[in-house]
């Protein structure tokens, strides 16, 4: 029986023993009901039909701020000498705002800063320009002209629309942590489990601890990009149903859709987490009991290389960046987040998937190399230093 | 003159200050029910282990010829093994392990799917097919393990512990199994501790203690080397008079047990008459019985004596 066939064999094994398509089903079902609950849910609660708060207005002679606030909320005017009753009572009541106009400046007295206020602050923001406009003498036209920024020609060399681009590499990047996640859990469950069953000695008379290692990465890393895939399925077309209740049209949705970061970022991400997969089976498999072991934390590992990843959006171009964007223990999340907000040229994207192909190759030896040995160690955990060996035996 | 399927030479392991094995060699012959015998921590795992390449010996060689052509390692598909550490996927519907496991061995999934269900409905398990492992009893669990093992029929089984956890009813079940697959053409190399099944089914006995070799031979030929040692074994109504016992000649062992049954084990083709004409000495017996020594009695006699 070939290499590749039993490798095949494997594959199958892992990725049906933890890909179940009617377990997903059911979480995306739960996931698209808790979503258009909260929808409909936040909709309902912060509806425009709800009452806003009730302003008291003091010294409002003219009327002015009335005017200005009558349209958005309920208005009631308040007697001078009841002023400070209000306020006393606003510890008690909780409820209600009161506005006191003096000479200077606009006093306002509530039980908390809430939106209602921020809002109602917008207001008393646009009665005071129009009061000092009229002081000054200016017309609307003027202010405007006052207040706009500098007129500035702008022109860059780099004139894609990177800002789309991001967020698609932010939303890859969360998908990464989501695969990485699943890796973790699944290759957690599948060795330390397989230990304690005590498989490991009927399967690895039959298949070279290296099929094994290879079957279980590949079916795993399968795993958590099918769970990926479905998720981001699942995410596209929430979006767009979401922006159909808001009126907003589909095309805003296929915007952020750009086809070439899907096509470079692919790749990426399978190596990625392929590479992830064979570090984390390296490491569950020198796990005995997972519940004592000080080795689990490892396990946590790849999620920091992850979120590392992200230090490439602040500057892609400076030095740390580039050095993430080739590191292959980063490069897989980093390279294409770099690609959607800068220029990255053709020799690097080729250069660092290369060095990712390269590292994958050589951990994957290690790994079955670390796993030959511990699989079959059911009682004492091997140290750093047994590993070391393993390593480095023929 | 059969064919040799596997040779032996002169391998010997070593773990940290334990010499598991020491410069061990044998051969077994195609066809053959070759029982692997010996003490707990004899070496017998570790033989095996190194057989399939799961550990590698530190010296010595092993040639494999299962095609007709010598080889350091056998095919996946050529070799069935039962590990002397059980396990299986618990969480799994039955049929789906087995075929899983016999697929991994180069065995087509339909094939393997047929010849499960032919060998659970042999051990009455076709019902159960489609159930979780986690579900059955601890001895319908290991019924499925030896499955496992032969379901790809190789043309070579390891079977370290077939009986363990069996009752004896299944112990002769799985004898009549083992050799209903060695009529069909699988050689067996057996490791157990029952020697009365073993006798039972075993053509040629290799027994190792401390890693090193005490009898490697035929099941015939070791009856005639070490079975003419004759034992009596006798029961006494009252209390032993344990200076007239040792004063018996050419005892080689003496077993005292309830404190009124003693077994004594004669040297090597001591003379009847002489037995007999001790024994008559005797006061207070009660019972008195004679028998050639078992596989059983020869194994721990080997043992003994080497551990000495």
């Amino acid at each position: 029986m070939s290499y590749i066939k039993q490798v095949l064999t494997v594959t199958r094994w892992e990725f049906g023993r933890f890909f179940k398509p009617k377990n997903e089903l059911i979480g995306l079902f739960v996931m698209l009901i808790v979503f258009t609950l909260f929808y409909f849910g936040s909709k309902l609660a912060f509806s425009d039909k709800s009452p806003k708060i009730t302003v008291f207005l003091l010294n409002d002679e003219n009327g002015a701020i009335a005017e200005v606030l009558k349209k958005d909320f309920k208005l009631q005017t308040l007697p001078i000498d009841q002023k400070d009753q209000f306020i006393k009572n606003l510890s008690i009541n909780k409820e209600g705002v009161l506005i006191n106009k003096n000479d200077k400046s606009i006093e306002l007295y509530a039980y908390k800063l809430n939106n209602d206020i921020k809002e109602l602050k917008g207001f008393l923001d646009g009665y005071q320009k129009q009061v000092e406009m009229q002081k000054l003498g200016l017309t609307a036209d003027q202010l405007s002209k006052v207040l706009s920024s500098a007129p500035i020609e702008e022109s860059y060399v780099y004139t894609e629309n990177s800002n789309k681009r991001l967020v698609l590499a932010f939303f890859f990047a969360g998908l990464m942590i989501v695969a990485v996640f699943l890796s973790f859990a699944y290759q957690f469950t599948a060795i330390t489990g397989e230990k304690q069953l005590k498989i490991t000695e009927q399967i690895v008379s039959a298949i070279s601890p290296q099929v094994w290692m290879d079957g279980k990465i590949f079916g795993i890393t399968l795993t958590g990009m099918s769970s990926m895939i479905t998720n981001s399925l699942l995410i596209t077309v929430g979006t767009v149903i979401f922006f159909q209740f808001t009126g907003t049209p589909i095309s805003k949705v296929v915007d952020f859709l750009n086809l070439p970061l899907i096509v470079l970022y692919l790749p990426f991400a399978i190596l990625g987490v392929l590479i992830w997969n064979a570090m984390l089976a390296a490491i569950a498999s020198i796990i005995t009991d997972p519940n004592n072991s000080g080795k689990s934390g490892l396990m946590m590992l790849p999620i920091l290389f992850v979120m590392a990843s992200f230090f490439v959006t602040h500057d892609p171009d400076n030095g740390f960046s580039v050095f993430l964007s080739w590191f292959p223990l980063t490069s897989a999340t980093s390279m294409p987040m770099r690609w959607a907000i800068t220029e990255v040229g053709v020799e690097q994207l080729i250069g660092s998937f290369i060095l990712l192909v390269i590292t994958f190759y050589f951990l994957r030896k290690i790994a079955a190399k670390i796993f030959r040995v511990s699989i079959l160690m059911t009682g004492k955990e091997p140290s750093w230093s047994d590993v070391y060996k393993f390593i480095k035996m023929k | 003159m059969q064919r040799e399927v596997l040779h032996v030479k002169s391998i010997s392991k070593r773990f940290s200050n334990v010499q598991a094995i020491k410069d061990i060699s044998f051969s077994v012959e195609q066809g053959d029910i070759f029982a692997f015998l010996g003490p707990n921590g004899a070496g017998k795992t570790t033989t095996l282990r190194i057989l399939l390449d799961i550990i590698k010996a530190d010296t010595g060689q092993i040639q494999w010829s299962l095609n007709g052509s010598a080889n350091q390692l056998p095919q996946a598909a050529e070799i069935g093994y039962l590990p002397e550490e059980r396990g299986l996927y618990l969480d799994i519907p039955i049929i789906k392990s087995l075929i899983y496991l016999a697929s991994i061995r180069g065995m087509d999934k339909y094939e393997a799917k047929k010849a499960a269900m032919e060998w659970l409905e042999k051990l009455e398990l076709a019902d159960r097919a489609k159930e979780k492992l986690q579900v059955l009893s601890k001895g319908n669990q290991q019924k499925i393990q030896f499955i496992a093992s032969i379901l790809h029929k190789p043309a070579f089984a390891i079977l370290d512990e077939p009986f363990s956890g069996l009752d004896p009813l299944n112990q002769e079940i799985f004898i009549d199994f083992i050799k209903e697959i060695n009529k069909q053409g699988t050689t067996i190399l057996l490791s157990a501790h029952q020697m009365q099944l073993v006798e039972k089914t075993a053509h040629k006995i290799f027994l190792i203690n401390k890693g090193e070799v005490l009898y490697n031979g035929s099941l015939n030929g070791i009856y005639e080397t070490y079975g003419n040692k004759p034992i009596i074994e006798l029961n006494f109504k009252s209390g032993l008079n344990l200076d007239a016992l040792n004063a018996i000649g050419a005892v080689e062992d003496m077993e005292i047990s309830d404190h009124h049954l003693v077994k004594l084990t004669f040297r090597q083709n001591t003379d009847m008459k002489l037995i007999l004409a001790d024994l008559a000495k005797l006061e207070g017996v009660f019972e008195l019985s004679s028998h050639k020594p078992s596989l059983h009695d020869i194994y721990l006699n080997l043992v003994k004596s080497h551990s000495i």
